[in-house]
């Protein structure tokens, strides 16, 4: 089985893959690093309404073959309800 | 899926086999010299399992119940769409499936983790015991109610502890449970299992474990190295992972 180098970044912290992992092939490289996505979500949020997460596949060969984001985008509708909902009252 | 089941069996009466037996209720209770006796007294086959082979089978009515003698096992759970997890990590001293003694039909399988050394022991000789004994067949229960509190912590990791938490945790339990059988050198294990097998214990996507374990490795937590696994300062490790060891029951006292 060939070797891909799964490489993530949750936003704060971005780790290079330098063991790899033995896959099936490329189809299976890209399920493996979509499925990285969600528990990274799971760690990190809630905390802030701004934040990109990503998986980027390496194939042997060092040749970037897949790249994903997962973002998150919030924002409250009304300005007063945002000054309400910070600790200090403050935007 | 299909696994090995190259299995060679031997003869042994050596007294000193069921020692991670005799420990791991030791740590709980005190035996009685008889009792001791009884324990080892217990008629058994001793069998050896390749990494990979099955101890016991998922709707099997087992007619023994195994004691883990070497390496590690688990219970594992097979899903439709071939995803597994395990339910229970089961290491030496520890009976793989003495709830089998009542519950006669497996809900799961029970699968080396490591080349393993187990002993079936007949139902019929653990009744037997219980019968001469009634403390050894409380410690007996004891042990199975120790599963399950080791299930409640797995529970509440799965279902609410940060992986980093959550990793962290089952590496205290490990090394709880280990020095209490003698396997541990004060701060390394030998911890053989891979990085799959720990998504599936965790039930988390295997590159995420390999980014929880870089975490883990970067705080100086843990270092896994060949196989051997060593936790520089287990306090420190307990308090990030907000490891409380009290379910684990590791207290000497009437029972």
């Amino acid at each position: 089985m060939p070797r891909y180098f799964i490489d993530t970044s949750d936003g704060d912290r971005s780790i290079l893959d330098e063991e790899g992992i033995d896959l099936a092939d490329d189809a299976a490289a890209r399920l493996s690093a979509l499925d990285a996505l969600p528990d990274m979500a799971r760690d990190v949020i809630p905390d802030g309404d701004e934040r990109r997460l990503s998986v980027s596949v390496r194939n042997a060969e060092g040749e970037v073959i897949y790249h994903a984001t997962l973002t998150l985008a919030g924002h409250w509708e009304r300005d007063d309800r945002a000054r309400a909902a910070m600790p200090d009252g403050s935007v | 899926m299909t696994r090995p089941k190259a299995f060679t069996e031997r003869e042994d009466d050596s007294l000193t086999e069921f020692e991670p037996l005799l420990q791991m209720l030791s740590h709980r209770d005190v035996l009685s010299d008889y009792e001791r006796e009884l324990v080892a007294g217990l008629k058994r086959r001793i069998v050896r399992i390749p990494k990979g082979g099955e101890l016991v089978a998922t709707h099997s009515r087992p007619s023994e119940s195994c004691l883990v003698l070497q390496g590690f096992t688990a219970r594992e759970v097979y899903l439709k769409s071939g995803e597994r997890q395990i339910t229970a990590i089961h290491v030496p001293g520890d009976f793989v499936d003495l709830h089998a003694l009542t519950l006669k039909t497996m809900d799961h399988s029970v699968v080396a983790l490591s080349d393993c050394e187990a002993a079936f022991v007949p139902h019929g000789e653990l009744l037997r015991v219980i019968e001469k004994s009634q403390h050894l067949g409380r410690l007996f229960w004891l042990s199975t109610v120790i599963d399950a509190a080791i299930q409640r912590a797995w529970i509440a990791g799965i279902g609410r502890r940060s992986s980093v938490e959550h990793l962290g945790h089952l590496v205290c339990e490990l090394f709880c449970r280990l020095e209490a059988v003698g396997l541990t050198d004060g701060q390394s294990f030998k911890f053989p299992i891979t990085q799959p097998e720990l998504a599936d214990i965790l039930g988390l996507s295997l590159v995420h474990v390999n980014r929880t374990l870089q975490d883990l490795r970067r705080r100086g937590l843990i270092v896994w190295k060949g196989g051997t696994l060593t936790v520089p300062d287990l306090k420190q490790l307990a308090a990030m992972a907000d490891f409380d060891p009290t379910y684990l029951n590791l207290v000497v006292e009437p029972r």
